[in-house]
């Protein structure tokens, strides 16, 4: 009877082993929830991945949670935004998750924005301007032609660490191309060149500039601080001059000065996703592009 | 004239010859110029198609350079000349990240000078108040760090007071440790508590509460020192900690109590999330040594063992960066046994004495205006202080209630006013105290701890 329970015992755990062994999957922590999509749409079923960031939350500002760094302890990949985004929050993250694997120059630490051209650089900071970026702007997940870049590069990353699966990320992402493609050629066809808008943060700067429209101005003046009167009043007289279609809110954004920016100037105020699953609809990054061209083409 | 027949046809055969083979020629000549014409053609428009496609790529170029101005990314002759042209190469693109912490503050009490001065806490602290009425300089704080390489990481804290420069902390922490572990080595703000590791500009009061400024002193437990933490992969975040520090805090230990490392700390730390927006971070620590210190009493000197036992309790609720709010607590139970000796009359006596404390604080935040009430006691529970054995009362329970409103303009500068209700002088007498403080940071981005 004991040997009996002994021998159950024993292959119920050498079975255990290697069931855990042959579904191993390649553990993958994103910041943003865009990040975590991008990976899930090349990984699929070979990993399991963590976001730290809801898309409720302005990713500017996150603090460094217990939670957030004990979701990184035994990670294999840390993939992020960069540019500083995350700057708030990732370093405390990443030296106290006491993780080999994520530290900077590993393979493990993945700055997604490695793999695209930052715009709006600027060429000198101080904080008189506000928290500007001093790396360029960091909101690049809304140019399709940069994404595809980062779908690559997390492709390639995938491939180094687990190269026994390389053919089946490389077909994951030409799935992705495929359908980028098809998706760009809707995109495009929504013809909003030359159109005119204002937005509360500079997040639309290269939607604006792969798509042709302009961003006439930004209802916060330096990024980071809340706009005084005098800056509400000089978007007005921009807004008054330029004849732009609407105002481009974010669920984070403070609504107190977009709807008064709003009322003095009669414009529609609407409320765009900055990020997937920030709303109704926008559950992956293909969507979300959708939903944000069909927002734009509406006005 | 057979032959003769024959001349005429010869010479005509070779008149025809000789008048079509050049002729014959010119034809293969002509098809040749006309082959090699056509051929040049051909190339021409090659070269033309090669100009267009040239031209295009110019242009493209063009383009491309236009869209990257102002990246990193540079052509060969665009880039800088000094990577080589310096004496010491390009080695300043290697400085640390720096960053200075300037925090100031007004001051005023309804004490006199020299009440201030000897505002202690009888039975557990003879320091008092060296603030000054109007303008105090806390500290313009500096801080380096960066990685030292792909093992460690390092960070300093450079206090510049009024008294001169201070080394607040140095230390080296590891990256590449196994298994969750983590080495710190070098001087450092120790594990113990909650508040004792922050930095005061982050704490939200201008002071520290009374149970630190009892049981620990303003510095804080701040030591040379091993820590070594392990952080293992558990669903719920808990870190436990070990210590082995120099043991020169002026009030728990003291620098010639011993030679050699004589106090020694442990902790854990543990949190759990609160639904989607709410975090609690709670566990216990210890420390305990060797003392010798003359912050008792005036003139008196103790000299004995210590153990400080504390339990820290944090709450907070962030929905969004505009909206948080805070409940904090820590409790702490010391405990000491000893001699002390009047260094006058070099009488000494047997002191035991076991006192705790607490503090609560909580903290509302909206938009850039934040508010926050704290509320200290000392010896909720225990009292003991026992001179040879006896009992010794040093009057009420000491207690303090404070209130503070601050203004953030941006994520880098505050304005704070804070209000003190303090009875810790045990013998009904009441410090009413006001701050107005101001701290801004300059310079690289330090990431903040939860």
């Amino acid at each position: 009877m004991k040997r009996n329970f002994l021998t159950v015992l024993i292959a119920g755990m050498v079975l255990l082993v290697f069931s855990s062994g042959l579904h191993a999957k390649i553990n993958v922590v994103a910041t943003l929830p865009w990040i975590a999509d991008i990976a899930k749409q090349i990984g699929k079923d070979n990993i399991a991945v963590t976001t730290l960031v809801k898309a409720s939350q302005d990713p500017h500002y996150v603090e460094a949670k217990p939670s957030l760094i004990i979701a990184a302890r035994k990670t294999d990949i840390l993939m992020y935004n960069g540019l500083d985004l995350e700057i708030g929050y990732l370093p405390v993250i990443i030296e106290s998750s006491k993780n080999p694997n994520i530290q900077p120059g590993k393979i493990g630490n993945l700055d997604c924005s490695r793999f695209i051209t930052p715009i709006e650089k600027p060429s000198s900071v101080d904080r008189s301007m506000g928290d500007v970026h001093p790396l360029g702007n960091p909101h690049y997940h809304f140019s399709p032609s940069n994404i595809l870049k980062v779908a690559q590069g997390i492709t390639e990353t995938l491939v180094t660490i687990d190269p026994s699966n390389e053919s089946y990320y490389r077909k994951n992402y030409q799935d992705f191309y495929s359908k980028w493609q098809e998706k760009m050629k809707q995109w495009k066809g929504a013809n909003l060149a030359g159109k005119k808008f204002v937005a509360y943060h500079t997040v639309f700067s290269y939607l604006a500039k792969e798509f042709n429209f302009q961003i006439v101005g930004c209802i916060e003046a330096k990024p980071g601080i809340p706009p005084s009167s005098g800056d509400i009043q000089k978007i007005i007289d921009t807004i008054n001059k330029t004849k732009p279609s609407a105002i481009l809110a974010n669920v984070y954004s403070p609504k107190k000065a977009i709807d008064f920016v709003a009322e003095k100037t009669n414009l529609k105020v609407i409320l765009m996703p900055h990020d997937v699953g920030s709303l109704p609809g926008t559950d992956d990054w293909f969507s979300f592009m959708d939903k944000v061209i069909a927002l734009l083409s509406e006005v | 004239m057979k032959i003769n027949k024959f001349i005429p046809i010869h010479c005509m055969l070779i008149g025809l010859i000789i008048i079509f083979a050049p002729i014959a020629k010119c034809q293969d000549i002509n098809e040749r110029i006309k082959s090699l014409e056509e051929m040049l053609k051909k190339q021409q428009e090659t070269i033309q198609k090669q100009q267009e496609i040239i031209t295009q790529l110019q242009e493209e170029l063009k383009q491309i350079k236009k869209q990257a101005a102002g990246t990193p990314v540079m052509t060969e002759e665009e880039r800088p000349s000094y990577i080589s042209g310096t004496l010491f190469g390009a080695s300043s693109a290697y400085n640390p990240n720096i960053s200075l912490i300037l925090d100031t503050f007004g001051y005023s009490s309804s004490l006199k000078k020299d009440e201030l001065e000897h505002w202690n806490i009888p039975g557990f602290t003879s320091e008092g108040i060296d603030h000054q009425e109007g303008l105090n300089i806390h500290a313009a704080e500096l801080y380096l760090f960066a990685p030292v390489d792909p093992f460690f990481n390092l960070y300093a804290t450079i206090p510049v007071t009024q008294e001169g420069v201070e080394l607040e902390e140095a230390y080296l922490i590891t990256t590449n440790l196994p298994a969750g572990l983590q080495a710190k080595i070098g001087k450092f703000k120790t594990g113990f508590g909650r508040l004792n590791s922050q930095h005061a500009h982050v704490w939200n009061f201008v002071d520290q509460p009374l149970v630190y400024r009892a049981f620990i002193g303003h510095e804080g437990i701040n030591e040379k020192g091993i820590q070594l933490t392990w952080l293992p992969a558990l669903p719920i975040y808990t870190q436990f900690g070990i210590e082995a520090l120099q043991g020169e805090n002026e009030v728990l230990f003291g620098n010639d109590a011993t030679t050699g490392l004589h106090a020694f700390g442990a902790f854990i730390k543990s949190s759990i999330d609160v639904g989607p927006y709410g975090t609690i971070l709670f566990g216990p620590s210890i420390v305990t040594g060797k003392t010798k210190t003359d912050s008792i009493e005036k003139d008196h000197v103790f000299s004995g063992d210590s153990t400080l036992v504390g339990f820290e309790f944090t709450y907070k609720w962030k929905p969004s960066r505009w909206k948080s709010f805070a409940l904090q607590s820590e409790y702490m139970y010391r405990t000491q046994k000893g001699k002390l000796q009047d260094i006058n009359t070099l009488d000494v006596q047997n002191l035991k004495r076991s006192q705790d404390g607490l503090y609560l604080q909580t903290n509302y935040q909206t938009g850039r205006w934040g508010f926050g009430a704290r509320y200290d006691l000392l010896e909720p529970f225990n009292d003991t202080y026992k001179l040879d054995g006896t009992n010794i009362s040093f009057g009420d329970k000491p207690w303090r209630a404070s209130a503070m409103v601050e203004f953030n303009p941006s994520e880098f500068s505050k304005i704070r006013l804070q209000y003190n209700y303090d009875k810790s002088s045990r013998d009904g007498r009441t410090n009413n105290e006001w701050y107005l403080q101001f701290i801004g940071g300059v310079g690289a981005h330090a990431a903040h701890t939860f």
